[in-house]
């Protein structure tokens, strides 16, 4: 046990004490950062405030009632009104607006209009024109209907026992679970590929001879893996710290959010099927690393095992709009694919218990058949140079 | 020159006696191809089409909803909703009994205050959040605005902004239609793929470098050849491969847009233009020399490949930046002065140049000067790798970091 312990120890201070893992690790939240920077900026780009005109033929706006003020972070544009189509072109012409809009006699009835521009309207503008348009064909009623007939209604979703409640407000609390679990299978890779680098190269310069004339096979490969976890849990832990000083810091002007929490579900999920999806991707990795003679090798195998731990990702959306089709249900099931599938289906869904509980199962006995296999190919393929282990060799008797 | 010939000619017999380089050549078209015939299919095929959607979505029949209305608002359903899509209850518990009793799939209240907060609660025994922008829902909101209105169906939909609107754009070349998911998808498909194109050659050459370095091949071969005639049979060798696999990826991509054109009814300007595959060969050479020699450098500094990655990164990053954005600003406002500008700096041009040529209408002027950029960049970068790749580089064992190797650039070395 202490020569286990040891291993993994050994193991986690080589990987987690070193700049690259360092940078590597702080580079994720940063990204996220440096994105939702992005997408600010791209917002603001939006923010064309040039003029926009129109030209209105059907009288809806001779005396108009102003429109409501766009929300934030957007603009207002100003809308000019122009009394003919050849007057608003030249104004278009001479660069003076971004564009205009022609309102025919028969709007209120066929509700077409006709938008003329160089560049494309901007969206804000366009929004913000379509306002103005429905205020005034709304002046007939009283103003606090007119309110809740601009703004709409907000339908806020409840689970019958009252136990879950979906607002706009919230929609951080569904897709918190899928980064969770993005989040986890970024982990599991990074730290795999550690996992697999480590036991390669301690094969290819034979460090592995000497190491298993004082280490079982069994203890060696063991201590790997649990080294590779603890690797993968630290920088999950950090991503989560991270992630909780956002909230805690942009709580106060974030209103979205306020309301932020993990279900004590979502953390039952993580302990019963994400962990030990993670073993078997760490156990198959340690498999790989001792059966291929070169790193380049390892790596193309382990593509071809990463790919249906993706599938999920690639099918987010339909995941998420159809959280109880048989696809999403068989995906949740199945291991490597059931990690992400499972959490994407919790923020989305309730999850009944038969699926929670047989899919736990399938994963925990996935991970004991890979640790299984696993010692058997470390067992054989560790030792063996310039010749790719067999999978006849693997199943077969007597080896 | 013969030995640069014998240096080609080996670097391409070893590259194509690869399984694994047939594969991801012939692999990428084939599973491209696949899916563009299914899906043709499945638009065709009704049968097929359902099973289809029945595993990937559920079943998708509209059960009726039920709703609580508290606040006295619905006096009437408009006769455009078919008849027992919403059934009335007069409180929630008889709504949960219904419910409970299989009778409704889900069921709404409307609070007596939603005048003033707007707040609809819909009850869903499979909770799904993102119910609340289905089909039914929307229904259902749009019922009661309509007898917010006093049943004015055609003014509530006059609201959301206008039905239609003709648009009329003074512009030279057809803007993209917005509303397509094409627009999107056919810059950022480019991208992508010339981001994998350029890098997978350039990638290919670092390796072959750097292999023979690790192996020694390179002491016995700097015997018999010079390091630049050494560096020149790679770069052509590996050129010409990777451009075998330009066209022919891109050929693929050119003849599914236009059949899928056929299938899908895609209008015509989001297909892609005849002189995108010239330029297509234009931006994939010139590209390569610049990424190709910049790898080719690395490999002869780096004593073996795991000590290159950390520098690869950096090299690759003005590639990657494009990648970034290819599904917001090329999709959106490729000819904005963000994806101007990315497309004539050299070091992304390639890759920026090709998704705006993708989405059409790019000033007649900027595809020729990006590439005379280019060129000029590839000159000085080719130049400088040759520097690198002297004996006293390529037989040494150093480590490399980035600032070795940008120094080395320079030719302070």
């Amino acid at each position: 046990m202490t020569k286990l312990l040891r291993v993994a120890l050994h193991e986690y201070k080589r990987h987690v004490f070193t700049k690259r893992f360092l940078l590597g690790m702080l580079s994720i939240p940063l990204l996220g950062l440096a994105m939702v920077g992005l997408a600010f900026l791209l917002l603001s780009m939006e923010n064309d405030t040039t003029p926009l005109g129109y030209v209105d033929q059907s009288g809806l706006l001779a005396d108009p009632l102003p429109g409501p003020e766009p929300e934030k972070p957007y603009k207002p544009v100003p809308l000019l009104p122009f009394e003919t189509e050849t007057e608003a072109r030249a104004a278009l012409e001479a660069g003076q607006i971004q564009g205009y809009y022609v309102i025919p006699a028969d709007y209120e009835t066929a509700g077409r209009l006709t938008a003329v521009y160089t560049d494309k309207i901007s969206r804000p503008a366009r929004w913000q024109f379509y306002d103005f348009l429905a205020v005034n064909l709304l002046r007939r009623f009283d103003p606090a209907v007119v309110n809740r007939l601009l703004e709409g209604s907000e339908v806020v979703i409840l689970s019958p026992d009252g136990s879950r409640v979906a607002a706009e407000n919230t929609i951080l609390n569904f897709i918190l679970p899928m980064l969770i679990g993005i989040a986890f299978i970024i982990a599991m890779f990074t730290t795999g590929g550690y996992l697999m680098q480590a036991v390669t190269e301690e094969k290819e310069n034979r460090t592995m001879e000497v190491i298993v004339t004082s280490v079982s096979p069994g203890q060696f490969m063991a201590g790997k893996i649990l080294g590779d976890i603890a690797i993968g849990l630290t920088q999950i832990v950090t991503w989560v710290l991270f992630g909780v000083l956002i909230v805690v810091f942009g709580r106060a002007s974030l209103e979205f959010l306020r309301s932020v929490q993990i279900a004590p579900q979502t953390l039952w999920l993580i302990l019963l099927v994400v962990l030990p999806s993670f073993v078997t991707i760490a156990a198959l990795t340690a498999a790989i690393g001792a059966s291929v003679t070169e790193a380049r090798e390892g790596q193309q195998v382990l593509g071809i095992l990463v790919m249906p731990v993706w599938i999920p990702y690639m099918l987010m959306f339909t995941l998420m709009t159809n959280p109880n089709s048989p696809l999403a249900v068989t995906l949740s099931l199945l291991p490597f694919t059931a990690p992400l599938t499972i959490l994407i289906r919790d923020g989305m869904t309730i999850l009944p218990a038969w699926q929670i509980a047989l899919s736990a199962a399938v994963q925990v006995a996935a991970a004991a058949g890979s640790l299984w296999l696993a010692g058997r190919i470390f067992r054989l393929g560790m030792l063996r140079y310039g010749k790719r282990l067999k999978l006849r060799e693997v199943f077969g008797k007597g080896y | 020159m013969s030995k640069t010939l014998t240096i080609l000619k080996n670097e391409i017999v070893t590259l194509l006696s690869r399984p694994s380089f047939w594969l991801t050549t012939l692999g990428l078209p084939l599973v491209a191809g696949l899916v563009f015939g299914v899906i043709g299919g499945l638009n065709r095929n009704q049968a097929a089409s359902q099973t289809f959607s029945q595993v990937f979505l559920g079943p998708q029949e509209t059960r009726p909803e039920g709703y609580v209305d508290q606040s006295g608002l619905i006096r009437e359903i408009p006769p455009s909703v078919p008849s027992g899509a919403f059934i009335a209850y007069p409180d929630e518990a008889s709504a949960r009994r219904a419910l409970e009793a299989g009778e409704i799939a889900a069921y709404y209240v409307v609070p007596a205050d939603y005048i003033q907060r707007g707040e609809i609660r819909y009850i869903r025994p499979d909770f799904n959040p993102l119910a609340g922008d289905s089909a039914q829902s929307d229904l259902f909101t749009w019922v009661v605005q309509v007898n917010l209105a006093g049943g004015d169906w055609h003014l509530v939909n006059l609201i959301q902004g206008p039905q239609e609107v003709d648009e009329i754009s003074l512009a030279p070349a057809p803007a993209a239609d917005a509303d397509n998911p094409m627009t999107m998808w056919v810059p950022y498909t480019v991208t992508l793929l010339y981001y994998i194109l350029i890098i997978g050659a350039a990638t290919l050459l670092m390796n072959s470098v750097s292999k023979e370095k690790e192996n020694r091949i390179m002491e016995i071969l700097l015997t018999s050849a010079s390091p630049r005639q050494l560096l020149t049979g790679k770069i052509i060798g590996l050129g010409v491969v990777g451009l075998l696999q330009t066209i022919l990826w891109g050929g693929t991509t050119y003849v599914l847009l236009n059949l899928s054109g056929r299938t899908f009814n895609l209008p015509s300007e989001i297909r892609l233009p005849p002189d995108f595959l010239a330029w297509g060969l234009v931006f994939f050479l010139l590209g390569y020399a610049v990424y190709a020699s910049l790898m080719a450098g690395l490999g002869a500094l780096a004593p073996n490949l795991r000590e290159a990655s950390q520098v690869t990164f950096v090299i690759l990053l003005p590639l990657i930046v494009p990648l970034f954005f290819s599904n917001t600003v090329f999709a959106e406002d490729p000819h904005g002065a963000l994806a101007t500008g990315l497309s004539l700096f050299p070091l992304s041009a390639p890759v920026a140049m090709m998704a705006r040529l993708s989405v059409g209408g790019v000033v007649w002027w900027q595809p020729p000067l990006a590439a005379l950029l280019l060129a000029a960049t590839a000159v000085l970068i080719v130049r400088a790798v040759a520097g690198m790749f002297r004996a006293q580089a390529l037989l040494s064992g150093q480590p490399v970091k980035v600032k070795t190797y940008l120094r080395a650039l320079m030719g302070k070395m």
